[in-house]
């Protein structure tokens, strides 16, 4: 029996377009495989194909996840695949066939019991938790232009997922968040759109010389932070818990 | 006015040491919570807020830091006898100005540091007099400086009626502090304090919102009233209520007066005082920590304060969490099948929360549930497993037997109070001095 590996790129186009050129072989689901990037170990009797993306292709798949299991499966989705998992295009692709084979199409994520699902549902909510740890950690730092700039070190790529929520509560200012491990930056000049920009050495100013009040506030902070505890009650097991150690190198007030 | 505010200190202070006083100050007041609201920004100002609420820090204590959390004063003019800032205590008295209060909102909040302002404040001179400059303070950072963040407000008892409202038309979440359970406990404590001075706001405040709803829901522009709802904390271990008494008082709050949170705050001694118990192993956190278990269970679990507790059975199990201590005693509805029961029965099950039972519900209509899919949806097994059978079968061959069910569920990672009052044991060795240094001193 043949199997067939599709190489993919490793983004939503990428996965989707894949997604799109599996259900084009017309071959049984089990037998074709969505992989990122080359295999360590060829296999035997297995064909592997690259898959360019394409974004006819990808338009169409996002279109067909929407109509079909709605928009609660797609941002799931979505999120999914913003994982750093290689086995997501796996998983996504199978979740959509799983789909199409149940009764009610809406309940797609509901059906925890098939394992596709659950790793889909498994590598959203990681990508959903990180996302809303950096909604409340990210720290920004004025620069001595006014610019707000904020650096994250994320595990998954959840720079797309934040921005609109910054974006929507300081629509007046200029800011920018930088990725430094993906090396991307979102932009968002004052009340306008905010958009991406991949690994542009420019952006990143050699020596960031930030405002006056910047180290007068992040003082300010500080001592609010370290008098707000209340020593009876000293818990670090539970602060771990609750804010765990990597944020911390990124935190005005842990610095 | 400003100077007016900080007679008595001298020198004009600087503006950390302001913060650090008024932060320290408002520190034992424990609500923080950003949530039950959710607003975009309207693209002119600055803020928005979501419904869950956001928290920006864990403090050294594991406590989350969402608000900026401060006094505008903490000159007092009562007594309280459990209160850092009681008149008769000798302490370092600052006071912000309405625009020092803005400008740290809005620095802090543009840095992601915090969600917004939660502005309580000792009384000056007295009740309205304190609570006009909070609703100055308020007022400019609103339409000033355009915040559309989340504002929680103290609400003054004995303040004008009158700005109480106008004050709710500003604010998120106004709350106003129970102080102590019952009405005894808080004549012996708080002697500048009533009941009923305390009691009339909380009704003002949920009639204001009840006649906002209606209004919002017939002009949907209407100003909106305390959106977020109202709060309340309560001081747990300084007065000898039982349980039983708080979860009763809790109950009726949520009840009758539709609060959205009852806070409990175990009692942290700052002063010495007859009238206050001496506590040498520190605030009762355990006894704070099943209260909120209760809290939970009768806002999210369907449970009533009568079930849990009783007259002859006023304080919670030290050693159990209220949910497990209930199914012990109820055994006789256990074991619940998971493929069949309804929610409401499979929510009782200690070891499934909210999320888990409903995620259990909608994963069933697609087939069966085995242990194994359970175990992937987010069930604590290792304490569900005696008290749920998947397809008529229990996961191991276990007994339902309330002696054998406890001493398997006893979570060792609580803090359970062996080491606090003498329940530890220890080898005894001749050199050990048993702290016998501090003894001769």
């Amino acid at each position: 029996m043949e199997e067939y590996y599709l190489i993919c790129e490793d983004s939503l186009e990428g996965i989707f377009t894949g997604i799109y050129d599996a259900y084009l072989k017309k071959k049984p689901h089990g037998q074709i495989h969505i992989i990122l990037g080359e295999d360590e170990n060829y296999r035997l009797f297995a064909t592997y194909e690259n898959c360019l993306p394409d974004e006819k292709k990808t338009a169409s798949v996002a279109r067909t996840i929407v109509r079909e299991f709605g928009q609660e499966a797609y941002l799931s989705i979505c999120r999914a695949l913003a994982s750093r998992e290689a086995d997501k295009g796996e998983a996504v692709y199978k979740t959509i066939v799983t789909g199409f084979s149940m009764r009610n199409r809406k309940e797609l994520m509901g059906n925890l019991a098939n394992p596709y699902i659950h790793r889909v549902f498994e590598l959203a909510r990681f990508t959903a938790n990180e996302a809303h740890y950096h909604v409340e950690f990210l720290r920004f730092k004025e620069l001595e232009n006014g610019i707000l700039y904020a650096v994250i070190g994320p595990k998954n790529n959840v720079l797309t997922f934040i921005t609109p929520h910054f974006a929507d509560r300081l629509p007046l200012e200029n800011f920018v968040i930088y990725d430094k491990i993906r090396e991307i930056y979102a932009v968002h000049p004052a009340k306008k759109d905010w958009y991406l920009v991949y690994g542009d050495e420019t952006m990143e100013p050699q020596e960031r010389i930030f405002s006056q009040g910047e180290r007068m506030y992040g003082e300010l902070f500080s001592c609010f932070f370290h008098t707000i505890a209340i020593k009876e009650r000293v818990n670090p097991g539970l602060q771990r818990n609750m804010l765990p150690i990597r944020y911390r190198e990124y935190m005005t007030e842990f610095q | 006015m400003e100077s007016g505010l900080i007679v008595g200190t001298g020198k004009r202070m600087s503006l950390g040491e302001k913060l650090r006083i008024l932060t320290d100050a408002a520190k034992y007041d424990v609500s923080c919570s950003s949530s039950g609201v959710g607003r975009k920004g309207d693209g002119t100002g600055i803020g928005n807020t979501l419904a869950a609420g956001i928290c920006h820090s864990f403090g050294a204590d594991g406590r989350c830091i969402s608000l900026l959390k401060i006094l505008f004063t903490n000159e007092c003019i009562y007594d309280c006898k459990y209160c850092l800032n009681r008149k008769s205590n000798d302490v370092p008295r600052a006071s912000f100005t309405p625009d020092e209060i803005c400008e740290l909102t809005i620095q802090f909040y543009r840095r992601n540091y915090i969600e917004g302002l939660f502005l309580s404040s000792g009384i000056l001179y007295s009740p309205t007099y304190t609570m006009e400059l909070i609703y100055e303070a308020v007022y400019k950072l609103r339409t000033l400086y355009r915040f559309q963040g989340y504002i929680h407000v103290k609400a003054i008892p004995g303040a004008d009626p009158d700005l109480v409202r106008r004050m709710g038309l500003l604010a998120d979440r106004m709350s106003v502090n129970l102080e102590l359970p019952t009405a005894e406990g808080l004549k012996r404590l708080a002697p500048n304090k009533h009941r009923k001075n305390i009691l009339s706001p909380m009704r003002q405040i949920q009639q204001g919102i009840t006649q906002n709803k209606n209004e919002i829901t017939v002009y949907k522009h209407a100003p909106s009233f305390v959106p977020a709802g109202q709060s309340t904390q309560m001081i747990v271990g300084a007065t000898p209520e039982s349980d039983y008494q708080i979860m009763m008082v809790a109950e009726s709050l949520y009840q009758k007066f539709e609060l959205k949170r009852v806070y409990y705050s175990a009692f942290v001694s700052v002063n010495e005082d007859k009238d206050l118990p001496a506590l040498p192993g520190g605030p009762p956190l355990l006894r704070e920590h099943r209260l909120y278990q209760a809290d939970w269970l009768l806002r999210f679990y369907g449970f009533e304060a009568g079930e849990l507790l009783s007259e002859a059975k006023p304080n919670f199990n030290v050693l159990l969490d209220p949910k497990a201590d209930w199914a012990l005693r109820h055994l006789e509805q256990f074991p619940v099948e998971i493929n069949r029961a309804d929610y409401r029965s499979i929510l009782r099950v200690p070891g499934i929360g909210v999320k888990s039972a409903q995620r259990i519900v909608r994963a069933r209509r697609n087939g069966n549930l085995s242990f194994g899919d359970l175990k992937k949806i987010g069930v604590t097994l290792k304490r569900a497993l005696y008290f749920i059978t998947c397809n008529g079968k229990m996961m191991y061959p276990t007994k339902l037997e309330e002696d054998y069910i406890t001493r398997n569920l006893i979570d060792k990672k609580e803090k359970l109070p062996f080491d606090r009052d003498g329940m530890t044991y220890r080898q005894l060795s001749l050199f050990d001095d048993c702290h016998l240094e501090q003894w001769k001193s």
